[in-house]
C-alpha cells in the first residue's frame, strides 16, 4: 500500500479528468506490487492493492482442527479483522478504501473437518466433478436493501426480526457483529481522512478530503443521502464482502444510482461532470459486475442517459471494468452502438454482453414469470441472479464431460465387444446421467451444510429472506434455489466422437484398435503425431453443420435433459444446466489423458462453449456463433460466446454498425453471453515475452477481465492460443 | 459446376453488410500485385507451406515429387502430378490443394448458415476472385439460388468481359463492384496484362443502367499512387448516376506467403501499404473531382 497523500504541488491541475488520470496511473502502480502475489494471480482484478508490509492477520479459530467455521467462527473473525484492517486513502479518490485480504485465505482448512462426504468422493473423482461443496458467494444480493437502511437500519432490522425469530440467535449475532466491524472500519477511516487533512496542501484536494470524511461519518449509521453517499456506501459493502469471502456480484447500475442524481441534479449539489467523477471512482474502487440496460419488469427499455453516463464514466476511467449491457430486441440501438464504440476505443475488455431474449424465455421455462425472468441481472462472471432471492452456487459447480468420456472409451475397448460410436455414446451418456446426479447430490449435501462450514453473512444482509427467517441464504434464507451445474469440454468431447466418426467409421482410415492405442500412448512417436494431426484435421465443432457440430448438439441436449431431471428427485432445489469452465479449463485438462480429438495427454479441455482453436480454416465468427447458439441449454444460464477480435476490425462507422448487427442476431440466434477481447496479436506476443513491460494490458480472460501481467504463464499461454490462433 | 477456391464467411469488407465471399478461381487479368495469386489458374493447384513441414513423409509415399532429405520435405512442383493426392495426406497443414468443384447447391449450403446475419445487417453473398465472369453459367446460377432464397447479391469484378456477359448476371445482382486499375492504358495494360478501354466501356455501360455500383482502386506503390492517376479515375466515375462510392484501397502485402508457398515470384514483396497521409492525400485529390470517396 502506498503513501498517496499531499504528493500534488497546491497548483496541479486537479480536474475530474486529471484526477482520474492520476488514479488510473496509481492503479498500475499498484497492479505492479500486486504481481508475483498468489492471492492476486489468475483471477479478476477485483482492485484489490497489496497490504503494508507489516500488516498481519492472524485468525483465531474454533475448531479444534485448526481453523474456523460457522456464525460464531466467521463473524468474530471477520470483526477482528476489520478492527485492524488497513485504511487506505486517496485524496484524489471521491472514496475511501481499497480491500487487501480475504478471510477465505487465512482458512488454514478451508471446509469443516465435522462435515464428511467421503461417500461422494469416489465417484466426484472418477467422473472429474467441481462439487461446488464448500463454495461460497456466486449469487447476487439487492443493493437497494443495504442503501436504503444503511448500517445503522440494518442493525435496526436484525433486532426486530431478532424479537420474531427466537432460538436464532446465532444467526443474529453473527449478523450484528459483521456490520459493528464494517462500522469499525469505517471509523477509523474517518479518522484517518482527519489525518490526511492535517497533511494534504493542495485547496481542492482538501476540499474532497472534507467531503470524504462527512460522508463517511454519516455512512457509520445513516443511509446514503446523495448520490456521492450511495458510492461510498457500495464501496463499502463491496469490499467488505471481498474481505468476507471475495463475492463480486454487483446490480442493475444505471437503475440503482439514477434517483440518487436526479435528486442531487435537482437540488443543485452535483453536477453531470462531478456524477461521472463518482462513477469512474467507484468502478475503480472495485470491477464489481454490474449490468446496463435491459427490460424493466413491465417490460420497458431500461436504457437512460444515465446508462450512457456509465459507459461514459468508464471511459473516463479507461481500466479493468465488469460492465455488462443486456441487449434485447427493442434496445435503443444507439446505446450498443457506443458500447462497442467504446469496446474498440479502450480495447480493456469492457462492456460484454448478454442477451435478454435467451436468458428470460429459458429461465420462465423453469416456472418463473417474465416479470422475474427480466430481474434476473448478469451479476458475475458468466451468470445472471435474481438480486437478493436466489442461491445458486453460479460457476463453482462443473462437471468435467472430457473426463467422463475418456473414461466411457477406456471402458468400452477393455470391454472386447462391439467398439462404435453409437457403442462409445451409449456408455458416455450414461456416465454422464450419474455424474449428474452425483453432482446434485453433493450439491444437496452443500446446501444441507454450508452453513456450519461457512455462512453468508454479508450478502445476507441485503437478500430478501435471511434477516426476516433468522436463517443464511445457503441454508433456507433464500426464496429459490436454482443451482447452477455447468458441463466443460464440450468442444473436447464433441470432436473426439466426430474424429472417430470420420476417420475410422467413415474413412476407414484406422481401427478403433489402432485409435486407441494411439490415445492411450499419448501419440507417441512419428506414427502417433502423424494420426494425432489427422485426427485433429477431422470435421470440428464450430466448423458449421459439422460432424462435430452435430456430436455437440446431442451432447448439449442429452447433458440438459439430465440436469432438468434433477428438480423431480430434488424438489424444490432446481437445478439449471450450461457450459461454462471458467479458469479451470487448465486444471480439469490436467485430470484428463489424450483424447481422440488430437489433445495430447493432460492438455487444457476447450474454453467454455467455444470451439477448440482452428476449428475453421477461415475461423468465421458467424460459423462459430452458430455452433454455440446451437448447444445452448436453454434454461436461464450461459453457454458463452467469447471472442477474440483484431483492433483494425471496427474501423469506422460502418464496421461498428456491422458488429452491432452481428451482435443483435447472436442473440436473436439463442446465445446468452457474449465476451469480446480487442487484442493485437503483435502486442499480446510482446506482453508474454515481457509481461512487465505492459502492465497496464487488460484481457477478458473467460468472463471475468484481469491484467495481463498477474497471470501465470499457464494463463497467459491459454490466453496467447486463442489469439493467435483465432 | 463452378471452380473456387474458398468461401469466407464473416467477410466485413466485400460490400455492404455482414457477407459470405465466394472466391472463383481463375483469372485472364495478371495484375504484378495480386494478393490471391493461387486464384489466377483455372486448375487446382498444390500449395506448400515449408515452415508447417513435420517431415512425416506421407506425401512421399503417394508420390515421387516428394522426397525428405535431413528431416526436410523436398518438393519438385514441376515433376509433380498426383493431383492433389499429397494434400489428401498431409495434415500438418504444409501441403494443400487450391481449387476445388463445386455445384450450386454445395455453396448454398455452406452460406445459407449466415442468412440471418445477412438479413439483420443488410449483407450477403458476394462473388468475388479470380474473375466471376469467366464463369458465367455457374454464377448466374448461383445467384439465381441466392435471389430465390431472398439473399442480397455482389459481384467483384475486372469487368474485362463482353459487356453481354455481365448484363446476363445482371436481372439477378443487388451490387456491382468493379476495379478500375489505372487510368492510364499503357500503365494499366504494363501492370495487368491488359488494356482498360473495354473496362472502361464496361464501366460506362453499368453506368446506364439502375444496378448501384462500387467502383475501386488498390494504390499501388510505384504503379498508381500518384495524384493524376487517382483524379483521373475519379473524374471518370464520378460521373456515373448509379455510383454509390469511389474506393481506394491500400495496397495488401497480405499476398507473401501465398507466393511462396506456390513457388512465384512477386514482384511486389517489398511493397508496403501507403502511409495515411500519403493515402489521405490520394483520397483528397479524388474528392476534388465530386465524386463520393471511401478509404478501405
Amino acid at each position: 500500500m502506498r503513501d498517496r497523500i499531499n504528493k500534488l504541488s497546491p497548483d496541479a491541475d486537479v480536474s475530474y479528468r486529471e484526477r482520474l488520470r492520476i488514479l488510473r496511473e496509481r492503479k498500475i502502480e499498484d497492479t505492479k506490487d500486486k504481481a508475483g502475489i498468489n492471492a492476486f494471480a489468475d483471477g479478476d482484478d477485483y482492485g484489490a492493492v497489496k497490504p503494508p508490509d507489516d500488516y498481519d492477520f492472524e485468525p483465531v479459530f474454533n475448531h479444534p482442527a485448526g481453523t474456523f467455521v460457522g456464525y460464531d467462527g466467521w463473524s468474530e473473525n471477520f470483526y477482528r479483522m476489520m478492527a485492524t484492517h488497513p485504511v487506505f486513502i486517496d485524496p484524489c479518490d471521491a472514496f475511501a478504501n481499497r480491500w487487501m485480504n480475504c478471510m477465505a485465505w487465512t482458512r488454514p482448512i478451508k471446509f469443516n473437518p465435522d462435515l464428511n462426504y467421503d461417500h461422494l468422493k469416489p465417484e466426484q473423482e472418477k467422473y472429474g466433478i467441481v462439487s461446488g461443496i464448500g463454495s461460497d458467494a456466486h449469487f447476487g444480493g439487492d443493493y437497494d436493501i443495504g442503501l436504503s437502511l444503511g448500517w445503522g437500519g440494518l442493525m435496526e432490522k436484525l433486532k426486530k426480526y431478532r424479537a420474531l425469530n427466537p432460538g436464532h440467535d446465532d444467526f443474529y449475532d453473527a449478523e450484528e457483529k459483521t456490520i459493528r466491524g464494517i462500522q469499525e472500519w469505517t471509523r477509523r477511516t474517518v479518522e484517518a481522512i482527519d489525518e490526511a487533512l492535517k497533511v494534504e496542501t493542495h485547496p481542492d484536494l482538501i476540499e474532497n478530503l472534507k467531503q470524504m470524511r462527512d460522508c463517511n461519518e454519516h455512512l457509520i449509521e445513516g443511509a446514503p443521502r446523495t448520490m456521492r453517499e450511495a458510492c461510498q456506501w457500495m464501496c463499502w459493502f463491496n469490499t467488505a464482502s471481498r474481505e468476507y469471502n471475495r463475492d463480486g456480484a454487483g446490480c442493475q447500475l444505471d437503475e440503482t444510482l439514477r434517483p440518487y442524481y436526479e435528486r442531487d441534479l435537482a437540488a443543485g449539489v452535483v453536477t453531470p461532470d462531478e456524477a461521472k467523477y463518482y462513477i469512474a471512482c467507484l468502478l475503480l474502487n472495485d470491477p464489481h459486475y454490474y449490468q446496463l440496460g435491459g427490460l424493466s419488469p413491465d417490460g420497458h427499455d431500461m436504457v437512460t442517459y444515465f446508462s450512457y453516463m456509465i459507459l461514459e464514466a468508464a471511459d473516463w476511467l479507461d481500466s479493468s471494468c465488469n460492465l455488462t449491457v443486456r441487449v434485447h430486441e427493442n434496445m435503443d440501438r444507439k446505446f450498443l452502438h457506443t458500447a462497442v464504440d467504446y469496446l474498440f476505443k479502450n480495447k480493456n475488455g469492457w462492456p460484454r454482453f448478454s442477451g435478454d431474449k435467451a436468458l428470460s424465455e429459458g429461465f420462465m421455462k423453469k416456472g418463473y414469470s417474465a416479470e422475474l425472468a427480466r430481474q434476473r441481472v448478469a451479476v458475475g462472471c458468466h451468470w445472471m441472479s435474481l438480486p437478493g432471492l436466489e442461491y445458486t452456487l453460479n460457476d463453482c459447480v462443473k462437471v468435467n464431460c472430457a473426463k467422463v468420456f475418456r473414461l466411457a472409451l477406456d471402458e468400452m475397448m477393455a470391454a472386447g465387444g462391439e467398439k462404435s460410436t453409437e457403442e462409445l455414446w451409449r456408455r458416455y451418456d450414461a456416465h454422464m446421467a450419474r455424474a449428474v446426479r452425483v453432482t446434485a447430490e453433493g450439491i444437496c449435501f452443500h446446501l444441507e451444510n454450508q452453513v456450519k462450514n461457512e455462512p453468508e453473512l454479508m450478502l445476507n444482509l441485503i437478500s430478501h429472506g435471511p434477516v426476516e427467517k433468522g436463517l443464511d441464504m445457503s441454508h433456507g434464507g433464500a426464496q429459490f434455489y436454482n443451482m447452477c451445474i455447468d458441463g466443460t469440454g464440450i468442444a473436447t468431447v464433441a470432436d473426439s466422437f466426430a474424429a472417430i466418426a470420420q476417420r475410422v467409421e467413415r474413412e476407414g482410415k484406422l481401427t478403433f484398435d489402432e485409435l486407441y492405442e494411439a490415445v492411450r500412448g499419448n501419440f507417441a512417436g512419428p506414427k502417433g503425431e502423424y494420426l494425432r494431426m489427422m485426427l485433429a484435421a477431422s470435421e470440428r465443432y464450430g466448423g458449421g453443420d459439422t460432424l462435430g457440430d452435430r456430436w455437440a448438439k446431442r451432447i448439449s441436449r442429452s447433458f440438459t435433459d439430465q440436469v432438468n431431471a434433477m428438480d423431480e428427485i430434488f424438489a424444490p432445489v432446481k437445478f439449471i444446466p450450461g457450459w461454462f469452465s471458467w479458469s479451470n479449463t487448465i486444471v480439469l485438462g490436467k485430470a484428463v489423458g489424450a483424447t481422440p480429438n488430437g489433445r495430447r495427454d493432460f492438455e487444457p479441455i476447450n474454453h467454455g462453449a467455444n470451439p477448440h482453436p482452428g476449428f475453421r480454416r477461415d475461423g468465421a465468427l458467424t460459423a462459430m456463433t452458430n455452433s454455440i447458439c446451437d448447444i445452448q441449454p436453454g434454461f436461464g444460464n450461459t453457454a458463452p460466446v467469447q471472442l477474440e477480435l483484431d483492433p483494425g476490425m471496427a474501423r469506422g462507422q460502418e464496421a461498428v454498425d456491422k458488429i452491432c448487427d452481428y451482435i443483435l442476431t447472436l442473440f436473436a440466434k439463442g446465445g446468452t453471453l457474449l465476451n469480446i477481447n480487442i487484442i493485437n496479436a503483435e502486442q499480446i506476443l510482446a506482453a508474454n515475452e515481457n509481461p512487465d513491460l505492459f502492465p497496464d494490458l487488460v484481457v477478458r480472460v473467460t468472463g471475468f477481465t484481469a491484467y495481463f501481467c498477474l497471470l501465470t504463464p499457464e494463463f497467459r499461454k491459454l490466453v496467447v492460443d486463442r489469439i493467435l490462433v483465432a | 459446376m463452378g471452380i473456387l477456391t474458398a468461401i469466407q464467411r464473416f467477410s466485413l469488407h466485400d460490400g455492404p453488410g455482414i457477407r459470405s465471399t465466394v472466391f472463383f478461381k481463375g483469372c485472364n487479368m495478371r495484375c504484378a500485385w495480386c494478393h490471391n495469386p493461387e486464384t489466377l489458374s483455372f486448375t487446382p493447384e498444390v500449395l506448400y507451406y515449408q515452415s508447417k513441414c513435420v517431415g512425416c513423409g506421407a506425401c512421399a509415399a503417394v508420390c515421387p515429387s516428394h522426397t525428405v532429405k535431413n528431416g526436410k520435405m523436398v518438393y519438385d512442383r514441376a515433376a509433380c502430378s498426383d493431383e492433389g493426392r499429397c494434400a489428401q495426406v498431409c495434415f500438418s497443414g504444409a501441403l494443400e490443394t487450391c481449387g476445388f468443384e463445386a455445384d450450386v447447391q454445395r455453396v448454398m449450403d455452406e452460406v445459407m448458415q449466415d442468412a440471418d446475419y445477412y438479413a439483420r445487417s443488410g449483407g450477403g453473398v458476394t462473388l468475388s476472385g479470380g474473375e466471376v465472369l469467366l464463369q458465367p453459367e455457374f454464377a448466374r446460377d448461383l445467384l439465381r439460388a441466392l435471389k430465390a432464397r431472398g439473399v442480397s447479391t455482389a459481384v467483384e469484378s475486372n469487368l474485362n468481359v463482353e459487356y453481354s456477359v455481365i448484363e446476363s448476371l445482371l436481372p439477378d445482382l443487388d451490387l456491382v463492384m468493379c476495379d478500375l486499375k489505372a487510368w492510364d492504358e499503357d500503365i494499366h495494360r504494363k501492370w495487368t496484362g491488359a488494356g482498360n478501354e473495354r473496362i472502361k466501356r464496361n464501366i460506362e455501360a453499368l453506368g446506364r443502367t439502375d444496378k448501384p455500383m462500387i467502383v475501386r482502386t488498390p494504390i499501388i506503390p510505384g504503379v498508381n499512387d500518384n495524384p493524376q492517376e487517382i483524379a483521373a479515375i475519379a473524374a471518370f466515375v464520378s460521373k456515373l448516376p448509379n455510383l454509390m462510392y469511389y474506393e481506394l484501397l491500400n495496397f495488401n502485402p497480405l499476398g507473401e506467403s501465398k507466393y511462396l508457398a506456390l513457388d512465384v515470384e512477386n514482384a511486389f514483396s517489398a511493397a508496403r501499404p501507403l502511409p495515411e497521409d500519403r493515402l489521405g492525400a490520394l483520397a483528397d485529390a479524388a474528392r476534388a473531382t465530386g465524386a463520393t470517396v471511401r478509404v478501405g
